[in-house]
């Protein structure tokens, strides 16, 4: 019996390896295709197909790149600068996809400010592109070592220094990843003039137009609908198609109105 | 008194000559008369275009006494305006019998000639006796016709002018049009008519209508019994924006009346509508229904069937009808799959008229194909509320198709509006999924959050250990601070390593026991006693002997047996 599962973890083991290679380079040739498509101006296709790749997992920066380039071309800039803000939060070091950022954000005419209504977020992009979670966690360790060391050997000083020191660096770096988690979630207004509502129904009375672009902090959602506050401070209810989310991939089915 | 009546009718009522733009006529303050009295001769010009003067006509059995004395009078009524001059002559009768004011002529316009009974004495009432005025007299009080003439004008009496609003209906629906017609109704001739406050129409969209078209003596009507002459002088259609009981307020205006004579200054007059309220009953509440109130059509039309992809079709909407579309501003929402629909431009064409407001509202949109292939435009629903059948219903276009032929659109061929190429030309696209694959995975900030306090917890479980393990240490019999220890060990440590002298090496020892151990009590005789004793014995030796060999090994030997006694008994 313990012998036959060990053949079946070995199998699955060897096996692995295969099923993900498969899986990437069935990735590769949906991306190549949606590229295609792009590239003949069928943005619509292009882009379905970029969001199957993302809602199945196989988000990455160039996706989300291309999905803006494509999104651009249509006309829907806020669109496009959700997805290169999507891009940014997955490769925080990218500098073209910040460069593109800046440059739609000019084009929709708006200020730096409305597409960062979250400080904090700005922590927890830094911690993503530095790797201070891992850099935090690895000197607490350090310092806990130390601090053992330190313990078991009494004479020794050094181990003392070594955990303090290691112990405030490490409390410094993990301090960003930990501020990241208090900002609010936020999305983008994708669609222009989308309708700031005052319940979150249909019939609901609008309240308020949303700016095409806009980066709004989501302070409840709500099935197909996202309790949003714009940036002059007016709180309503905005239908999921007209706010996409930046912490979470899109769903394989796009929400309609 | 019959003739000054007389008179003042004329006056509302302009003779109409034909075609010609001015008119002129001619009267007398009476046809009988005494050859001591004097009559009041009195041609008037109305209309535009006329001499500047008229002559004085032919007078058989008169002589003129006074005047002529000139007056022009502006008339204002149902909007129009009316200028009419008049010149006024005092005649004397010569002899008892009969006499005549020959044919008025101004240009091509005639006023015919008066016959006046002329007989004997006096047959105007007498002149009542005016009192004096006790400091003299007033040169502009008094009217110089009234000594001319030896009679008092009668004073003015309230003259019977007023003003009503009427409205259409006294209950309807939110947006339903209501008439408004303000309506003056006089027996006197009025010469102006304006505001004193103008109406305020809370709770309603208003719309100014044309006046109507009515004769100019206006229409007949009797109000309490009294015959009257109505002219409406104001419409206006009022859409109800909100239910409820409405009040539309009172309305004052003040009414000109002209002079009756040179020196008559004429009278205003105020007259102040009565409050107008209206129920309003709200509209239902139906999803999808955004105001419209009447009676609608919807049809939408593509201004081509078949396009290439990369151009753009033109997707119209029309609704045509009656009712307050002029205020529905936002069109049924327009959703083409595989096209970009862009935001529509409206196009209006109202008319505006007592039953509301008829004409349509167009709004245009782009529709741009993204993919090849027919497209379906689906059936556009257009809601409103039917008044008549007291519900909301819908006005549903047919569906329409659009085909898209091609597929070789070049990236920058489609310029949508509001579009920015990023990057220009081709797409800047990236060749590479490449996927983020990191070595070590993120690891969040929850979770660094929980590794953290996992770490400070173990340095806090480290250090209550550290704590614990010196109280039983204390219990044990260790008085030592640790701190002490850990320096004594660190000495003795240091003091074991080589290049040091016997003396220095000896002396750190020396230091090391004493911070341990302290100045032991010579009464002391338990092993340890003992123990740090001999040790610190052989330390003094090592340190003051003469240098006679190597004592490293020694010393290190020293400085083993010293922390062992440290770690055990300090």
């Amino acid at each position: 019996m313990r012998s036959g599962l060990r053949l079946g973890a070995l199998v699955l083991g060897l096996l692995a390896p295969l099923v993900s290679g498969a899986r990437a380079a069935t990735a590769d040739a949906r991306f190549d295709e949606a590229n295609d498509l792009a590239r003949s101006g069928d943005y619509p296709k292009a882009i379905s197909l970029y969001r199957e790749l993302a809602a199945s997992g196989d988000e990455s920066a160039s996706l989300y790149w291309n999905w803006a380039q494509a999104a651009s071309s249509r006309g829907d800039q806020g669109e496009a600068l959700w997805a290169l803000l999507r891009a940014r939060e997955l490769d925080p070091g990218d500098r073209a996809v910040r460069r593109d950022v800046e440059a739609v954000r000019e084009s929709l005419n708006l200020d730096p400010a409305e597409i960062a209504p979250e400080p904090l977020a700005a922590a927890a992009r830094i911690a993503r592109r530095f790797r201070l979670d891992v850099l935090g966690m690895a000197l607490l360790v350090l310092s806990l070592a130390a601090h053992v060391l330190a313990r078991l050997r009494p004479g020794s000083r050094w181990p003392v220094s070594l955990a303090w020191v290691a112990f405030s660096l490490g409390v410094l770096a993990a301090a960003a990843p930990i501020a990241g988690t208090l900002a609010r979630p936020t999305g983008t207004v994708i669609r222009r003039g989308a309708p700031l509502l005052d319940a979150a129904s249909p019939s609901a009375e609008p309240i308020g137009s949303l700016r095409e672009g806009e980066v709004v902090p989501i302070l409840e959602p709500g099935g197909s609908w996202l309790r949003i506050e714009d940036a002059s401070g007016a709180r309503g209810w905005a239908h999921v198609a007209d706010v996409r989310r930046l912490d979470v991939p899109p769903d394989h089915e796009w929400p309609e109105r | 008194m019959a003739g000054a009546a007389f008179v003042t009718g004329l006056a509302l009522l302009p003779t109409v000559a034909g075609a010609a733009s001015y008119s002129v006529r001619s009267e007398v303050d009476a046809t009988r008369v005494g050859v001591e009295d004097q009559i009041q001769l009195t041609i008037t010009m109305e209309g535009s275009g006329g001499p500047d003067t008229v002559a004085l006509p032919a007078l058989t059995n008169l002589r003129v006494v006074g005047g002529p004395y000139e007056s022009t009078q502006v008339s204002i009524i149902n909007g129009r305006m009316t200028q009419a001059r008049s010149w006024t002559y005092a005649l004397q009768p010569q002899a008892e019998g009969r006499a005549e004011v020959g044919t008025v002529t101004a240009g091509e316009e005639t006023a015919p000639a008066i016959a006046i009974d002329v007989v004997a004495g006096s047959v105007r009432p007498p002149q009542p006796q005016r009192r004096r005025d006790p400091f003299g007299m007033d040169p502009f009080g008094r009217d110089p016709f009234e000594e001319l003439l030896g009679r008092r004008r009668e004073p003015r009496a309230e003259p019977k002018v007023l003003i009503e609003a009427a409205p259409s209906r006294r209950s309807l629906r939110v947006g339903e049009p209501l008439l408004l017609t303000y309506n003056l109704y006089t027996q006197v001739a009025v010469s102006d008519l304006n505001f004193k406050e103008a109406p305020q129409f809370a709770g309603f969209w208003t719309e100014e209508l044309e006046r109507p078209q009515t004769p100019p003596s206006g229409e007949a009507a009797t109000r309490e019994g009294e015959p009257y002459r109505r002219f409406p002088v104001l419409r206006k259609l009022l859409f109800p924006t909100r239910a409820g009981t409405l009040t539309i307020p009172a309305a004052t205006f003040r009414i000109g009346l002209p002079a009756r004579g040179f020196f008559d200054e004429g009278q205003v007059v105020e007259r102040t509508t009565r409050p107008v309220t209206v129920t309003v009953e709200p509209l239902p509440a139906v999803p999808g229904f955004t105001g419209a109130v009447g009676r609608f059509q919807a049809r939408a039309t593509l201004d081509r069937e078949t396009l290439p992809l990369g151009d753009a079709a033109l997707l119209r909407l029309r609704v045509e009808g009656t009712g307050n579309l002029k205020w529905v501003d936002r069109p049924p929402p327009v959703e083409v799959a595989g096209a970009k629909v862009y935001p529509p431009q409206v196009k209006s064409d109202f008319d505006v008229t007592p039953q509301g407001i008829r004409g349509s509202r167009t709004w245009e949109f782009v529709v741009v194909p993204e993919t090849t292939g027919t497209l379906e435009v689906p059936p556009l629903r257009f809601s409103y509320f039917d008044p008549k059948a007291e519900k909301v219903v819908a006005a549903e276009t047919t569906p329409l198709s659009l085909r898209v032929e091609g597929g070789t659109v070049a990236a920058g061929a489609v310029a949508p509006p509001g579009a920015v190429a990023a990057g220009g030309g081709a797409l800047p696209l990236r060749a590479d999924l490449d996927p983020s694959v990191l070595a070590v995975p993120s690891l969040g900030g929850r979770t660094v959050a929980a590794l953290a306090a996992l770490v400070l917890l173990g340095h806090a479980g480290l250090w209550g250990a550290g704590l614990v393990r010196g109280a039983f240490r204390r219990v044990g019999g260790h008085t030592t601070p640790v701190r002490s220890v850990r320096a004594a060990l660190r000495d003795i440590e240091r003091a074991g390593r080589p290049g040091m002298t016997k003396e220095q090496a000896a002396a750190l020892l020396d230091k090391g026991l004493h911070e341990a151990f302290g100045d032991l009590d010579d009464g002391d005789g338990s092993e340890k006693a003992r123990a740090v004793r001999a040790l610190l014995s052989e330390v003094h030796f090592v340190r003051y002997a003469p240098q006679l060999g190597d004592y490293s090994e020694t010393l290190r030997d020293l400085a083993a047996r010293a922390g062992a006694a440290v770690r055990r008994w300090a």
